[in-house]
This record gives C-alpha cells, sequence and structure tokens, in this order.
C-alpha cells in the first residue's frame, strides 16, 4: 500500500516533466515536414527581391523561385524606363519616341499602362503614370545629390516643375489595343511606371504559385499560406527605421504595400525630399510618413499606396473602399490611424 | 498488512522530481520567448560570404565591384563604409531585429539578421 502511494506521487511528478518533454517533441516534429528555403536577387526593379516558400527539397524549392525570377527579369526590362535591351522594345522605347512615333510592343506593356490609366482616373489623378515630365526632375536631384555625405541636393527650379506640370495627361498617351502600339503624342511628355509597375509585375508572376511570399523591394505578396496552414507574418516597417515594426499582419492571399517618404528621398535645406510626387503640385507629399495598402492583388496596393499617400484620410478611406483594400496611415508624430479591416488582420 | 507512513527518502525523490521538471520547464519557455541568439547573414550574389554572431563585435569587407565594410557592433549590424556610387547602404543605418536586413543593390551584398531558433516575433516579410 504504501508502494502504490508512492508510485501514485512519482505518477504527478512525471506528469509535470512530460509536459515539459512534449513542448520538445512539437517543436522538433515541426521541423520534418517539408523545410524553409529563401531566395535573393538584386537584379529586378532595382531592388531587393526575395521569395520565401517551404519544400521538400532545395532543388525543389530553387526551380520554383527560378520560375518566378525569370518571369521578373522580362517584366524588369519591358517596364523599364532608364535601360534599353537588345530586341526589346519597352516603355523607355515609348518615351524616347515621344511626338515621333507609335512603338509596337508586348501585350504586358499594354496591359499595364491600360491598368496604370484606370488607377489614375480611379484615384483622383492622384497616381500617374504620365507624369514622367516632373518626376524625372526629382530623380535627376535625387541623383545629382547621391554624391553628397549627407545626401544635400538642390530640388529642381519653381519653373522647371510648372512647364512640366503642364505635360502629365493621360489623354495624349494614345493606347491602341488591336494594334498593340503606343503612343505619346506630346514631345514633352513621358512614362514613369515607378509606382505601379513592380507591384504589377509581382502579381503576374506571383499569380501561379499558392505557398510563397514574395517581397520585391518591400511590395510584399502573400500566395496561400504556410504548409501548416497558419499565415504569413508581415511586418510594417517603421518609417523612423526602429528595430520595432509599426504594425505586424498575419495574411493569406493579400499583398501589403508601403509608400513612405523615407524610401527614397535627398535633402535641402534640412527638409527631406523624398520620391513620391503629388501631380497635382508637383512637389513631394508631406501629409503623412507613410500609407500601407492591403488588398488581394499587389498592382492595385502599389497604386494605392502612392495614391492614399497623395490624399487626405477621408477621400484616402473611399477610394481604399471601392477596391475593397484595407489601410494604415502614419502620421509626422508616429501616431497611427487604421481602417477596421486592417486591425482585424493585426497579430496578437 | 502494512501501515502507511511517509519517509524522509520520499521527500526528497519527490522534491528533486519536482525541482527538475519545473527547471525543465522554465528552460523551454524562456528559450521559446527570448527568440534565443542571433546571427548575421552576409550575402553576395545570394551566395553566403560570412555568418557572425549579433552579439560579438566584428568587422568584414566584402569586395567585388565596390568594396563594403560591414560592422557588427553592441548587437547591431551596419555597413559602416562603401566606395558604392549612391551610399544607399551607409544612409540605411543599423538594424538589430531579426528578419531585418540591409543592401548594397550596386555590389550585390545583402546583410541579414537571422534568428538562431524559431522567434515567435519572427515576420516571414516586410513593407516598407
Amino acid at each position: 500500500m504504501r508502494r502504490a502511494l508512492r508510485f501514485s506521487v512519482l505518477t504527478v511528478c512525471l506528469a509535470f516533466c512530460l509536459t515539459g518533454c512534449s513542448a520538445a517533441i512539437g517543436a522538433s516534429a515541426s521541423q520534418s515536414g517539408p523545410q524553409r528555403y529563401e531566395a535573393t536577387w538584386m537584379d529586378v526593379f532595382d531592388t531587393v527581391t526575395t521569395v520565401v516558400g517551404y519544400a521538400g527539397s532545395e532543388e525543389e524549392f530553387e526551380a520554383r523561385a527560378q520560375e518566378f525570377h525569370d518571369e521578373m527579369v522580362e517584366y524588369h526590362q519591358l517596364y523599364d524606363i532608364y535601360n534599353d535591351y537588345e530586341g526589346v522594345s519597352n516603355i523607355k522605347t515609348i518615351n524616347d519616341n515621344a511626338g515621333v512615333a507609335p512603338v509596337e510592343v508586348d501585350e504586358r506593356i499594354i496591359d499595364l499602362l491600360v491598368f496604370a490609366r484606370d488607377m489614375c482616373e480611379a484615384t483622383d489623378g492622384k497616381t500617374n503614370a504620365a507624369m514622367g515630365s516632373v518626376t524625372k526632375l526629382w530623380h535627376d536631384a535625387r541623383a545629382a545629390a547621391e554624391s553628397d555625405a549627407n545626401l544635400e541636393g538642390t530640388p529642381p527650379s519653381e519653373d522647371e516643375i510648372a512647364e512640366a506640370l503642364t505635360h502629365i495627361s493621360f489623354d495624349t498617351i494614345v493606347i491602341d489595343e488591336a494594334a498593340s502600339t503606343v503612343f505619346i503624342t506630346d514631345p514633352a511628355q513621358s512614362i514613369d511606371v515607378g509606382s505601379i509597375a513592380k507591384g504589377y509585375a509581382v502579381e503576374q508572376a506571383a499569380s501561379q504559385f499558392d505557398d510563397l511570399l514574395i517581397s520585391a523591394g518591400g511590395n510584399v505578396r502573400a500566395a496561400g499560406t504556410k504548409p501548416d496552414g497558419s499565415l504569413w507574418a508581415v511586418g510594417v516597417q517603421n518609417p523612423d527605421g526602429g528595430s520595432e515594426y509599426a504594425a505586424v499582419l498575419n495574411v493569406t492571399d493579400e499583398s501589403v504595400v508601403t509608400s513612405g517618404d523615407y524610401q527614397r528621398y535627398f535633402v535641402s535645406d534640412g527638409v527631406r525630399c523624398h520620391h513620391i510626387i503629388d501631380p497635382d503640385t508637383g512637389y513631394p507629399a508631406s501629409l503623412y510618413r507613410s500609407v500601407t495598402i492591403v488588398c488581394p492583388d499587389s498592382g492595385t496596393a502599389d497604386a494605392l499606396s502612392t495614391a492614399l499617400f497623395n490624399l487626405p484620410v477621408e477621400r484616402g478611406t473611399e477610394v481604399a473602399q471601392a477596391f475593397d483594400a484595407q489601410v494604415l496611415w502614419i502620421f509626422a508624430d508616429g501616431s497611427q490611424q487604421m481602417t477596421d479591416g486592417f486591425a482585424a488582420l493585426l497579430r496578437d | 498488512m502494512t501501515r502507511l507512513t511517509f519517509r524522509r527518502g520520499d521527500a526528497v525523490v519527490i522534491a528533486a522530481i519536482l525541482a527538475a521538471s519545473i527547471a525543465l520547464t522554465a528552460a523551454f519557455v524562456l528559450s521559446a520567448r527570448r527568440g534565443a541568439a542571433a546571427s548575421v547573414e552576409i550575402r553576395q550574389n545570394g551566395e553566403v560570404l560570412a555568418v557572425l554572431p549579433l552579439d560579438e563585435d566584428a568587422e568584414f569587407t566584402v569586395g567585388g565591384a565596390y568594396t563594403n565594410v560591414i560592422e557588427v557592433r553592441g548587437g547591431e549590424v551596419f555597413f559602416a563604409e562603401s566606395d558604392c556610387p549612391g551610399q544607399d547602404c551607409v544612409h540605411s543605418g543599423a538594424v538589430s531585429a531579426a528578419g531585418r536586413s540591409l543592401v548594397c543593390l550596386p555590389n550585390r551584398v545583402e546583410v541579414r539578421i537571422t534568428a538562431d531558433s524559431p522567434d515567435e516575433n519572427a515576420v516571414d516579410g516586410v513593407a516598407g
């Protein structure tokens, strides 16, 4: 009898032990399924592109990652406005032929430009791929400032900006879908798809996958879930660059895209001149530090993040609602405002 | 029939097992919560050049089209020097949290902080 009691006490003690042990077994068991892999490239869209996925072997993962990357390279060349590629008619070719002649281009360029025109219309013109004349001025000013240790630079003159702003209408960009040609009738005009092309390309290249997380320069596209059914965790960068994220979301089949004033900029008289230019003023918008959009389509998210960066919260909310998109605004003082749908995606 | 008695030996055994089980459980909980240690992974063209512990000060130089000097100091990592044209890497400042990364695009170099063991605070991607 005494022995029996001793056994029962020992059993209780052992049970304590076993709870500890079972936790250890659970953790190691989760590593015996598909392994996590990551691939990174720096040769597309002037940024870092990372693919995270799970696969039975490294070869299996690399084959899929390569497929994605190959497609991104094609989009990169087609949508490039700075470089020529042998045998490729791209957006630079269209710009070079402004006021000269229509250029026959790949269907993927036509599709992007039609999408860009639609998004421009849907956002009160606040994301405008036809304003290359204006963004070029700021791009050149930023490039000139790059050699300075403190990124000190000189903004374009008011006259230059005012003149450039008279050449930003989509009306002078003739997209002939039947002939697959694009013609910019105004020689002073050019196309800049910087606010839309990366997200659009990611969407096209990602749509064939259902179990990857793609991140192209901060445009995150989460396809499907992880193999164990859990959601992808996506952090939103803190505009101040701290190690804490401004928010962390749990998502599946969503794109998360942020436009911020900290991404590409130069400094003039202590003022940060960043790359998101309000098409109505010709100057960098200053309503927010950053705006983050969550919606399934990565191209839409990319376009909306730029548009909402240039729009007041009220109008931005309306525009986002039309696309069923969720929004996080971060203001200059670090405070945040978010839609209810965005709050619902926050990780606990 | 023997009488039920509780001997000193029993108490010692019980106490020992209890202490061991509590210590074990605590060890698991703590290691999971702390996210354990982190490493700095330095890659060029996707190839891993070095993996350094984040909690040990070190300096690492990467050659290639340009030269980057990467420094680990005080639990942070940053591009200390670079002769690349844009200097974006140097201007990016320092990072310290698992999942964060820094890059020098012209030199095709990526510096990424990875958690050495599964970290419940880790993320799969960062928008921004």
